[in-house]
């Protein structure tokens, strides 16, 4: 893979309709007493205004990884960015200090987490903490911060704003938490917006109403959305494109339409497959078969080729293709569609 | 949570999904201060009556120290004859006369002067030293942790009197109130500064930190807006009560002939002398430990009234 110019300019500024963030073979690894565990090995994506870009995989896939070395979260140590670069308004984030970076973090880029009870201050009201955005980093006074804060929370329709403003994170329930954390996220006008699985732990009907509010602050605010899910439903739902990870790398990236009506992966693939069915009622779902990999010890090859039933080893392989040895690159496999497979046309079917 | 407050959240989830487009704003116009957490804590304080009763008996111990002269019925507590000596209580001297035959109840009011300076100034010197520290090991960790934390363990290795008796012999902090109060606040901060660093340690790896560390807050903010007010409870309840164990510590100092010295008149001072004579004056000891008691009660329930206005998930 060759380096991307560093002295180019790759995330254009925000208003010119281009890319606002470029996530560049980011490498991030967690040292531990008993060894490494590579989490993330290789990821790059680009994320355009107005996108919301869905990135899937399960548990230890290393899609939050990727997200908190962007929020500057990871806890160092014992997790280490040993390489890539993360480009935000033309300026590689890593390569700057804390304090600029810091700088990025809410008015740049913002981030909404799964658990929102957990993500609030328990001893603040919720008013005073949507209004520390403004206070924080606009210097604003604490009246005029609160009023922002109560014309946030009517903006994420949290009923009566007016009366629960000085209400406490315990006192709401689990979709209004989440709303109140969508209001401090989108308090500054972030450009890109990254929602560490939203509606996990919501119940059906508030994790809709919660992804219509976000698609819709979307529409009005232009940013960049990221949203990390194991949830293929939601991803139907709001992503325009869908990069797949496994293993600390992504495995399959197209638009969602495409990707869903024929993955190019076998391991995407098996994700559609064990998705429940309504047609196929009274079936057997098809899981897919072994475990996830330990990132301590990634296998071989293709990470994906234990749990593959396409794989192809020995002698069955093409020459320089041997699924158990050979590491597929991300390589475009027909236009708008890349995926890291040998294999990848005949998982397709072209 | 009551089944009311119960329907009240479905309630709003259920509007949430109904609000079509976005509302318009309604900003409650009667009250547009933004609350803090200290004036929502007031608000609960006010309505405690813990806080009442121990401010309550803060305040006559605060008077008590600061106006003796009207507590002690204008007696002078120096004005002794050795012909009244240990006698008991009776209607015109209520707490009876010391050994030296001087007037306890004047002794015992003088005495509240000294005994709160040296109880309150060594605490919070202690909070001080206490919450500095422990937020700073807490929550840099690593190297400034080992440090900081192996520090505190020499202080721990030297005994409480011990380190206070080297520190008082010395002479170069005098033999003074505030001598005594910091010579015993210096060997006595370690407990608090293990605690704030345990519940710093504990809060910093929560998820709200990170969220306030997401959303751009320095350093600095993150550990005094978001930490320390999540790690404080612990460590108020513990000072609270060691402002008892700290009054009569001078006392022992004393005893060892390092702490005040008369003509002074402290708590300390007067449990320390009635000890020998127990069986024949019991009410020697038993007034200035009553007071004593009165004293760290009062201080221990405003330190509970505190931790729970400081927790909102402890609010009515």
């Amino acid at each position: 893979m060759t380096r991307p110019d560093l002295s180019q300019p790759r995330a254009a500024a925000p208003g010119t309709g281009g890319t606002v963030l470029e996530v560049d073979d980011l490498h991030v690894e967690f040292r531990t007493r008993s060894g490494v565990v590579n989490a993330v090995n290789g990821v790059s994506y680009r994320l355009a205004e107005r996108e919301t870009l869905a990135i899937l995989g399960e548990s230890g896939s290393g899609k939050s990884v990727s997200a908190q070395a962007i929020m500057g979260i990871l806890d160092t140590p014992p997790a280490v960015i040993t390489g890539g670069g993360i480009w935000f308004e033309g300026r590689d984030l890593l390569q700057q200090s804390e304090e600029e970076q810091r700088k990025v973090r809410g008015p740049g880029i913002s981030m909404i987490f799964q658990d929102a009870l957990s993500s609030l201050n328990p001893v603040y009201s919720v008013g005073y903490q949507i209004g520390e955005m403004f206070r924080a980093h606009r210097g604003m006074s604490k009246k005029d911060a609160k009023k922002r804060a109560v014309e946030l929370m009517d903006r994420v329709r949290i009923p009566g704003a007016g009366a629960r403003v000085n209400d406490y994170p315990h006192q709401f329930s689990g979709g209004m938490r989440q709303r109140v954390m969508i209001a401090m996220a989108i308090a500054l006008d972030p450009r890109v917006l990254i929602a560490d699985e939203p509606t996990t732990a919501l119940d059906v009907t508030v994790q809709a109403q919660v992804m219509d509010l976000l698609k819709d602050l979307q529409r009005e605010t232009g940013m960049g959305l990221i949203l990390i899910t194991h949830d293929l439903g939601v991803v139907n739902e709001v992503a325009d494109n869908v990069a797949v990870m496994y293993a600390g790398r992504i495995v399959e990236r197209g638009t969602v339409d495409d990707v869903f009506a024929n993955p190019a992966h076998p391991y995407t693939d098996g994700l559609m497959s064990s998705v429940p069915q309504v047609e196929a009622k009274g079936g057997r779902l098809l899981p897919i078969a072994g475990q996830p990999p330990n990132l301590a010890a990634i296998p071989s090859g293709c990470p994906f080729h234990p749990r593959c039933s396409r794989r192809r080893l020995g002698a069955a392989a093409t020459p320089g293709r041997e699924c158990a040895t050979d590491l597929p690159p991300l390589r475009l496999v027909v236009p708008g569609r890349e995926a890291a497979c040998h294999y990848s046309e005949e998982v397709l079917g072209v | 949570m009551t089944d009311q407050q119960q329907a009240d959240l479905r309630h709003d989830e259920v509007e949430a999904g109904t609000t079509t487009g976005l509302a318009s704003p309604s900003v409650d116009a009667t009250d547009a201060r933004q609350n803090s957490l200290w004036s929502d804590a007031w608000k609960d304080l006010k309505r405690n009556p813990l806080f009442w009763i121990g401010g309550l008996l803060m305040l006559v111990f605060l008077a008590m120290a600061l106006l003796p002269q009207v507590f002690a019925r204008g007696v002078d507590p120096r004005e002794c004859s050795l012909s009244n000596s240990q006698q008991k209580p009776s209607a015109g001297h209520w707490f009876g006369f010391d050994q030296q035959g001087c007037d306890y109840l004047a002794n015992v009011v003088y005495g509240a002067r000294n005994s709160l300076i040296i109880g309150v100034l060594a605490v919070l010197v202690v909070l001080l030293l206490g919450v500095v520290v422990g937020a700073i090991a807490g929550f840099y960790g690593g190297l400034t942790d080992s440090l900081l934390s192996r520090i505190t363990d020499i202080f721990y290795a030297l005994p409480l009197v011990l380190g206070a008796l080297v520190v008082l012999r010395t002479g170069t902090l005098g033999r003074g109130v505030t001598a005594v109060a910091i010579a015993l606040a210096l060997f006595g901060w370690m407990t608090a500064m293990r605690l704030v660093r345990s519940q710093v340690i504990a809060v910093k790896s929560s998820d709200y930190v990170a969220a306030a560390r997401a959303m751009g807050a320095s350093n600095g903010r993150i550990l005094v807006r978001h930490i320390l007010p999540n790690a404080i409870a612990p460590v108020l309840v513990y000072t609270t009560i060691t402002i008892g164990v700290l009054i009569a510590a001078e006392a022992t100092l004393t005893f060892l002939g390092v702490g005040l010295q008369r003509p002074a008149i402290s708590w300390g001072l007067q449990i320390e002398a009635g000890q020998s004579l127990l069986r024949t004056a019991p009410h020697l000891v038993l007034f200035p430990s009553i007071v004593l008691t009165l004293t760290v009660m009062a201080f221990i329930m405003m330190g509970d009234a505190l931790r729970d206005a400081l927790d909102p998930r402890q609010r009515a």
